[in-house]
């Protein structure tokens, strides 16, 4: 049977009426999750949606009530989060499982290795990229579906806590020696940030890419939350403004605005001072979680039968770049 | 370092090679074929750089090992080929990372810098060169 005729059988009988799924169709949408959107008709009315579906490998472990649950947090606070519709952890029809959103219309991803992704409206979409990532910074985690899931840390371990998980997953996953990742999470260890002024929900993979936009300056859905998680909101800063995600020679953040104006945006936006010895700190760590990444990627496209290019992209280019990028930024740390 | 150019190779041919499920058509298609082409690009540098760029670092490990008093016991590479020298690098490597954590537990700042300027000329001559994408 395809995978249309299993989702209309699926919510046929979860609806207790007839529904037909038109328009089925595989779109990029995270290398973690397949990600399909279709039209669903239910008494002559048609609504569009999008289905994320466990993949049989993927390039990053996540539990998807929590992605889930991080849309419904953040959706009703207007923080252009797609509506979370349906939660199936056995999977039923589709064999693996799954979870619906409601689709977004009139909007596009950039590639992350697309040159000047946003053109002339560049500025309009570092203010918005960087205004709603300091509204998830300032929100108070109190009463947030999400924490049906998550434990919130101490606020002196949410740097040991990360740490310790994507160092484990080079661990689990290295296939060749990395001495520079490897001298990067030891430098991390030995001079730890001062803790957060205050716990917050964590995107984990706000990025350019991650987002849809009108091409008209405005963003109209943030996208894969899989990698939500509470901890320090520097986190989400120094991730996006990794120099991984940014054309190399372009002097801004993911082609959006300048660094210092990047910066001014989410102060105004989260209510939050940033203290410049712990975003460098969690600068140093998002290239180690991104090489972490990068190691899971490479070992899962072979486990995979070296079928998904994405994969191999990651695995391969990514991992190198990154390397650049962390052996650059161990020559401006501390000595030992 | 992994993947290595042979892989990268076989690759290609597997993913042009998977069935798709008739889902997969269209917008999804065609980024796939997208990034296999792109992988195509890199390989190509790989195929001109690879060689040379692990040669040098076998070598540039083995000098600032000696300069260490750390000489490395790891077998040269038998042949030019990637996986003759990816071994001799991997061995290389881990020798490395000893040599670096004594560094920092001794304090010794001349050797962690000149570790630190040694990763960097790595990643360097390691570096593939994205293509411009509109």
């Amino acid at each position: 049977m395809i995978l249309a005729d299993q989702l209309a059988a699926y919510l046929t009988r979860t609806a207790g009426q007839p529904v037909e799924v038109r328009n089925l169709a595989r779109i990029s949408g995270g290398a973690s999750r397949e990600t399909y959107r279709y039209d669903a008709v239910l008494l002559g009315e048609t609504r569009g949606y999008i289905l994320r579906r466990d993949p049989p490998g993927s390039l990053i472990d996540t539990d998807r009530r929590l992605e889930f649950l991080a849309i419904r947090s953040f959706e009703p606070k207007g923080v252009a989060a797609p509506r979370a519709i349906l939660l199936e952890e056995t999977g039923a029809e589709l064999q693996r499982p799954f979870f619906i959103m409601e689709r977004v219309e009139g909007g596009t991803a950039a590639s992350a290795f697309q040159t000047d992704p946003y053109g002339a409206h560049a500025a309009a979409i570092g203010e918005r990229f960087f205004s709603i990532m300091g509204a998830i910074a300032g929100e108070a985690i109190e009463g947030l579906p999400i924490l049906e899931v998550l434990d919130p840390p101490a606020p002196q371990d949410c740097w040991r806590r990360e740490l310790d998980y994507w160092s484990g997953v080079i661990d689990a996953d290295e296939e060749h020696p990395q001495p520079i990742v490897r001298a990067a999470i030891r430098r991390l260890r030995r001079d730890p940030p001062p803790p957060p002024a205050k716990l917050a929900v964590v995107h984990g993979d706000y990025r350019t890419g991650n987002f849809l936009h009108d091409g008209a300056g405005h963003i109209v859905a943030l996208l894969d939350w899989e990698m939500a998680h509470i901890g320090d909101p520097l986190e989400d800063l120094a991730w996006a403004m990794d120099p991984l995600w940014t054309q190399v020679g372009d002097p801004r953040i993911s082609g959006m605005v300048p660094r210092d104006q990047a910066l001014a945006i989410w102060r105004r936006a989260s209510g939050l001072d940033i203290d410049l010895r712990a975003l460098k700190w969690w600068s140093l760590f998002a290239s180690v979680k991104g090489q972490a990444i990068w190691t899971s990627a490479a070992r899962e496209w072979r486990a995979s039968g070296m079928i998904e290019p994405i994969l191999g992209v990651s695995g391969w280019y990514t991992a190198r770049r990154q390397d650049q990028i962390l052996a650059d930024q161990l020559l401006t740390w501390s000595a030992p | 370092m992994t993947p290595s150019l042979p892989d990268i190779m076989l690759g290609q041919v597997a993913a042009l090679s998977a069935p798709m499920p008739p889902e997969a058509a269209g917008d999804y298609l065609v980024g796939r074929l997208g990034l296999v082409a792109m992988l195509s690009i890199l390989a190509a540098q790989e195929a001109e750089r690879g060689i040379d760029s692990r040669v040098w670092e076998n070598a540039a490990i083995r000098d600032l090992l000696a300069r260490a008093a750390a000489p490395a016991d790891c077998p040269a590479a038998a042949d030019l080929t990637w996986s003759a020298l990816d071994r001799e690098n991997a061995c290389l490597r881990r020798s490395l990372i000893d040599v670096h954590v004594a560094a920092e537990e001794a304090g010794d700042a001349v050797l962690d810098l000149e570790i630190l300027h040694l990763y960097q000329e790595m990643a360097e001559r390691r570096r593939l060169d994205l293509p411009p994408t509109p």
